[in-house]
């Protein structure tokens, strides 16, 4: 997206939330080579600043430094999302699409949120969630020095303070391994798209968008997994 | 004693006298939690808030040496939620500082690190259209 809108009209700024940095962190910038700018912020400061609680989350800031448009669940293109044990489509390529139409026409482009649409679309910060925020943060500071009763105990507090902070959820589950993290995310999806109408991402509001509740995930993607089903057909 | 506030990891003194409260010195509270004692008041950047005259001879007192300032209770006051395990205190973010400028869509300023170590801070860009954007590789 940044190479083919242009790198001289705009910054992009990468950031990796991740507490295993760097090293969970370098291998997917090696990966993906960028050319842009990328940072990693193990707090999740950033996060709580802009009051996401998911990713991957973008904002637009403009040249004055103002908010014109925060959204969750802003893939650049429809991305199949990999759980340990199984895989969920996400995302279409309309954020990508009205992105490029902002850089383009700026304040004129009708993707551009008033200042009464964001004060009415971010989320308010209530006592619990930012009570649950310091608590997540104490969670990752015993992460850091290798203390897991400690940071699983602040973790769990965290998660029953805001529920329906994903960031909480997910990152403390990897403490316990991706593998157990994807299989809490895919169970828990499953749980929610049965029982409620949450969506996993708020929708953008975006023409075009698609896939911002669980879809039905496609269990066992692994490679291992599939020879297995294979060699079971013949 | 260990402060987590704004994105920092601080390591202070602590009163040995008092350990219900996070007590901290005057001189270490900029570094540890961004405020600092003004004639006008306890001020975080631009942006001061008087101390309550009935509570001043309450939340600093001399001690050990040093002077000392009760900040539990005034981040009580102020709305600022704190979380302790053991002498490691976490702090939330100031009600106020996340009110004004989200209301008036001004992006928060952050300070981070990139790949090469340096630092990169937002409000580097102004002048400059940002997409900021945020993933993790879980």
């Amino acid at each position: 997206m940044y190479e083919s809108i242009g790198p001289d009209r705009f910054e992009l700024i990468s950031v990796a939330q991740d507490s295993g940095n760097p090293r969970a962190v370098g291998k997917w910038f090696d990966r993906a080579s960028p050319t842009f700018r990328c940072v990693i912020d193990p707090t999740h400061q950033i996060s709580s600043l802009y009051g996401w609680v998911n990713v991957p989350s973008a904002a637009w800031i403009d040249e004055e430094g103002t908010i014109v448009r925060s959204n969750e669940g802003a893939y650049p293109g429809e991305s199949t999302v990999r759980f340990s044990l199984g895989k969920v489509r996400f995302g279409d390529d309309s954020f990508a699409r009205a992105t490029r139409d902002w850089i383009e026409r700026g304040a004129n482009s009708e993707h551009v949120w008033s200042r009464t649409e964001l004060a009415e679309r971010l989320k308010p910060v209530d006592d619990d969630t930012r009570l649950a925020e310091a608590t997540f943060k104490l969670a990752l500071y015993f992460e850091a020095e290798g203390d897991s009763e400690r940071a699983l105990k602040h973790f769990a507090a965290a998660q029953r303070l805001a529920p329906d902070n994903w960031i909480y959820h997910r990152q403390g589950w990897t403490h316990r391994g991706t593998l157990y993290a994807g299989w809490k995310v895919l169970r828990r999806s499953s749980h929610l798209r049965k029982t409620t109408d949450k969506s996993f991402y708020d929708p953008m509001g975006l023409p075009g968008e698609k896939h911002r509740r669980f879809t039905e995930p496609e269990w066992l993607w692994t490679p291992a997994a599939r020879r297995i089903r294979r060699l079971l057909r013949r | 004693m260990i402060i987590l506030a704004n994105g920092n990891t601080t390591e202070i003194a602590q009163r040995s006298d008092e350990t219900t409260h996070l007590w901290v010195r005057v001189g270490d509270l900029p570094s540890a939690t961004g405020w600092q004692i003004k004639p006008q008041g306890m001020c975080l950047g631009e942006m001061c808030v008087p101390l309550p005259d009935d509570k001043v001879e309450e939340w600093i007192a001399d001690a050990e040496d040093w002077v000392w300032m009760c900040y539990s209770e005034f981040a009580y006051m102020i709305g600022q939620k704190y979380v302790r395990d053991g002498n490691v205190w976490s702090l939330g973010s100031v009600p106020e500082v996340r009110r004004s400028g989200l209301e008036y869509g001004i992006a928060p300023d952050f300070e981070v690190t990139d790949r090469n170590g340096d630092t990169l801070r937002l409000s580097d860009f102004r002048g400059r259209k940002v997409v900021l954007f945020t993933w993790a590789s879980w």
